[in-house]
């Protein structure tokens, strides 16, 4: 798309003034845009919403050196410059004012402008998605919590109600014996009744953090 | 076959809910057959009526030992002997760790094999995530007493993150639906 507009900024035919659509789109586009200038890494544009992402003023961002200003990568180490890497919307963290990391969805495309290459990098902030897989994960992480401590114990115990009622057929196994097998079954249906009830308030309370990290990777594959 | 240096092995037994209970003490003649004597950890009968089953197996009572978990919190009647060693609630893992230290102790010297019977059971009473913990220090102290241990779990009972956990500190994880063998060494 950017490299359509410096066309259209260039192209002599082109009917509206082109230097105002250019800035127009730029300045209103739902994208976050941040053009670069590849040989010193340092910005020289940037859009409204890029200013609102990074939380940093167009004045504070022209000028600066991108990488560990912006971008989490340090000095050397330009994934499009150093690595010679496609970014074509790929998950990255962008680091605002405040110095937290946000996920990005990022696509950087080289551009050449009255004669110069400049990298035109548009990112939308992706931490609502984030979030929502996060929360995804843990809800897939009390399901299978519940079924672990709900589902596989009562199979076991509908097992040993059916081992109960030879039990009681039989003659080798007294009042007490059954009475208290009986017992450890209620009581045990009664700690499952607690577990649900306790899985189902940190469920709904959102609390991730209950549960481990590891059965987080293992379920979004990280 | 045992595990580097190591004479003890430890493994994590898989088995259907309804071959559970026919593999505690399938498991427990294997153990005494191969020279071991086996402390049970039951999760799930009261000793009483373990001993009864085992001793319809033709097992004798006198020939294991028992940490019982459920009798007392069956409010059952804890007969007091040499072979058992009762424990409050099954929920009380500090409890169940120092009744296993304590027990193996008190087992005269020789093999000495644990048959916990199940992990499944023990998840009613504790998160997957501490009794992840709990297995891993009990596997911990086996491996440093010489003792082997055989962790019976009903299949797919677990979360992949306390099999993948478990599978680095045990030495065999055996699916007993498709290996029925138990040739899980002790």
């Amino acid at each position: 798309m950017t490299q359509k507009l410096t066309g259209m900024m260039n192209d002599p035919t082109c009917a509206l003034p082109s230097g105002d659509v250019f800035r127009k789109v730029f300045e209103n586009i739902q994208t976050a845009i941040l053009i670069i200038d590849p040989a010193a890494h340092r910005i020289v544009d940037a859009n409204p919403l890029a200013e609102a992402i990074t939380g940093r003023s167009r004045e504070e961002l022209v000028g600066n050196m991108c990488h560990e200003f912006i971008c989490p990568a340090h000095r050397g180490e330009c994934p499009i410059t150093d690595f010679h890497q496609d970014l074509h919307n790929v998950e990255r963290e962008i680091i605002t004012k405040g110095g937290e990391r946000i996920p990005i969805l990022k696509t950087v495309a080289k551009a050449e402008i009255r004669g110069r290459e400049y990298l035109i990098e548009s990112f939308i902030d992706i931490i609502d998605r984030k979030k929502a897989e996060e929360r995804q994960a843990a809800l897939i992480g009390y399901l299978s919590e519940a079924i672990l401590r709900v589902k596989k114990p009562l199979e076991l115990m509908q097992q040993d109600f059916q081992d109960l009622a030879g039990q009681a057929a039989g003659g080798d196994f007294d009042a007490e014996d059954l009475r208290m097998q009986l017992q450890i079954h209620a009581n045990n249906l009664g700690r499952i009744i607690i577990n649900l009830e306790e899985l189902q308030q940190k469920a709904i309370a959102g609390r991730e953090e209950d549960i481990p990290r590891e059965f987080k990777d293992f379920i979004t594959g990280a | 076959m045992s595990h580097g240096d190591r004479g003890s092995s430890l493994c994590l037994l898989l088995a259907s809910a309804d071959r559970v209970n026919d593999l505690s003490f399938r498991v427990v003649r294997k153990t005494l057959k191969s020279g071991c004597i086996p402390l049970v950890v039951t999760i799930n009968k009261p000793c009483k009526v373990l001993i009864k089953v085992y001793e319809k197996d033709g097992i004798d009572p006198a020939s294991y030992y028992v940490i019982d978990a459920v009798t007392k919190y069956s409010g059952g009647e804890c007969t007091p002997g040499p072979r058992v060693r009762y424990v409050n609630t099954p929920s009380d893992l500090t409890e169940l760790g120092i009744a296993i230290t304590e027990l193996l102790r008190r087992m005269p010297a020789g093999k000495k094999c644990i048959v916990f019977d199940s992990v499944s059971m023990l998840l009613i009473h504790a998160p997957s995530a501490t009794t992840s913990k709990f297995l891993h220090f009990l596997v911990n102290k086996l491996s440093l007493a010489d003792v082997s241990g055989i962790f019976l779990c009903v299949e797919k009972g677990l979360d992949p993150v306390i099999v993948s956990q478990m599978s680095a500190f045990v030495d065999h994880i055996v699916d007993t639906d498709k290996d029925d063998s138990l040739t899980c060494p002790l």
